[in-house]
């Protein structure tokens, strides 16, 4: 259906017939090309994992980075043009410090996610009163992961439509899809966060084209203590022990 | 020829708040008047913002009412932005300085106080000057009484350079209880409506604790 063009293809302002707008579903296909981003929300943090696809042998992997911070209590991760995610993420830092400034309390997660969602929609001609941002709507989806003092920690998606979710576990980009029934089959809702560092590496590993290594995957958890990104030698550890290709429980299963 | 002169000299008497360890306590006189003249012997200057926070500002009465209804404005939006989260008292600290400087150059004539309960449940007073300088404090008075009122509760809430005659040390601060406060409360102000012209008629008062609030009412000096 995608592949039928109609003139209703290029204006980002105009419905179709059938009361689609195209560009917008277009830039959810964007998502898709983007590299595989994981969040998981546990009772004591949420973390959030991306695999670093590297086009060259010469490209320096550390030079890759999906996973930033926002403010203090709160990291996001992205899927899609990491150029567009960059401008939320400015807008975001922007509102995150604008809360801290005038209320003197850290903003919470969900506001701080809502008014990331206000930006994806200031794309087309520009309204009254509001400064057009883009051309095109966004081309890239984030997992905000955040902890507060109202409602501890929290997972949020959002999409370039501008609506956002909370989720216990969330995957985006190219191997969502297989992401999401792993995780869908494997969360429960009491895990450690060591369990959940567990299972997120175990969900990127079935889904990433290239061996996991502590190179090819970023890591990052926000907890009470704050946002903190793993160090490649945690990573290194954690991907060292994580249990062999075959994945144990399933064969349990079978036999 | 005389300049117009946009701060009139129209206000509410004064107030005063004492913030305890469980409690806080807003009281102020009910007369309101201009130069010698009574305008109102029944006016209160206590609002109740929502949120469980109340504020008095004295000083000009018309920028007084329009700081409170700026700051309703403030509390709306942040219930709107904010999933209908309670304001905190430090938060509603921290918009009432924004609004306040944010008129730096045309200010508003008022010295405000504002009490609530904290987040760890403890009374807070935040008082204010009128370009927004703001403290958390154990008590503050304002308005026309002020110097008679202040150097009172720096006497008998914070015990202010007072040594221990027993030890020779620096007097503690006690955690007053409630009776004590509002005790306190009503003898500074029949001292003030003693010999503030501006001060006088009817003494409310509002306390507030975890339970909620109670207000009270006591008669002053009435010329």
């Amino acid at each position: 259906m995608f592949l039928t063009r109609s003139e209703y293809d290029r204006g980002v302002s105009t419905f179709s017939p059938e009361g689609r707008l195209f560009q917008v579903e277009y830039s959810l296909e964007a998502i898709k090309l983007g590299s595989t981003a994981v969040g998981i929300k546990t009772k004591d943090g949420v973390i959030l994992g991306v695999e670093k696809r590297a086009n060259s042998k010469l490209m320096e992997s550390g030079s890759i980075n999906k996973i930033e911070e926002i403010e203090k209590h709160i990291g996001c991760a992205f899927s899609g043009l990491t150029a567009d995610a960059r401008m939320m993420i400015d807008h975001a830092r922007v509102e995150a410090t604008n809360h801290a400034f005038n209320y003197d309390e850290p903003t919470s997660v969900e506001t701080l996610t809502q008014s990331v969602c206000d930006l994806a929609l200031r794309f087309g001609e520009s309204g009254e009163g509001q400064e057009r941002v883009m051309s095109r709507p966004f081309g890239v989806a984030l997992l905000i992961a955040g902890y507060d003092e109202r409602l501890g920690p929290q997972l949020y998606h959002t999409e370039p439509t501008g609506t956002f979710y909370m989720y216990d576990a969330k995957a985006i980009g190219s191997g969502s899809e297989g992401a999401q029934a792993e995780l869908q089959q494997k969360y429960y809702s009491n895990m450690t966060m060591a369990e959940a560092e567990i299972l997120l590496l175990k969900v990127l590993k079935q889904v990433m084209e290239e061996k996991l290594e502590a190179k090819n995957v970023q890591l990052a958890k926000v907890t009470k203590e704050g946002f903190q990104l793993y160090t490649t030698e945690e990573l290194e550890k954690l991907v060292a022990d994580l249990p062999a290709d075959v994945d144990q429980d399933e064969l349990a299963e079978l036999s | 020829m005389s300049r117009f002169n946009p701060y009139g000299d129209s206000s509410g008497g004064s107030s005063l708040a004492i913030a305890g360890a469980d409690f806080a306590i807003l009281a102020g006189d009910t007369r309101h008047s201009t130069g010698f003249s009574i305008d109102s012997r029944d006016q209160s200057q206590i609002a109740d913002l929502g949120d469980g926070l109340f504020l008095t500002s004295n000083g000009f009465s018309a920028d007084a009412k329009q700081l409170v209804d700026d700051l309703r404005t403030q509390i709306k939006w942040y219930h709107h932005n904010n999933n209908d989260h309670k304001l905190s008292i430090s938060a509603a600290a921290r918009t009432t300085m924004m609004l306040l400087y944010g008129k730096r150059f045309f200010p508003y004539y008022v010295n405000p106080i504002m009490i609530g309960m904290a987040d760890d449940g403890t009374g807070a007073v935040y008082s204010f000057d009128p370009l927004g300088s703001y403290d958390r404090e154990p008590s503050r008075a304002a308005g026309h009484a002020s110097e008679l009122l202040m150097p009172f509760l720096d006497n008998q809430v914070t015990f202010a350079n007072q040594l221990d005659p027993q030890t020779g040390e620096p007097r503690k601060r006690l955690d007053l209880d409630l009776q004590t406060a509002v005790d306190l409360v009503k003898d500074a102000f029949t001292g003030a409506a003693e010999r503030q012209v501006q001060v006088g008629d009817t003494l409310e008062i509002v306390i507030l604790t975890k339970d909620g609030v109670d207000r009270q009412y006591y008669d002053l000096r009435r010329d």
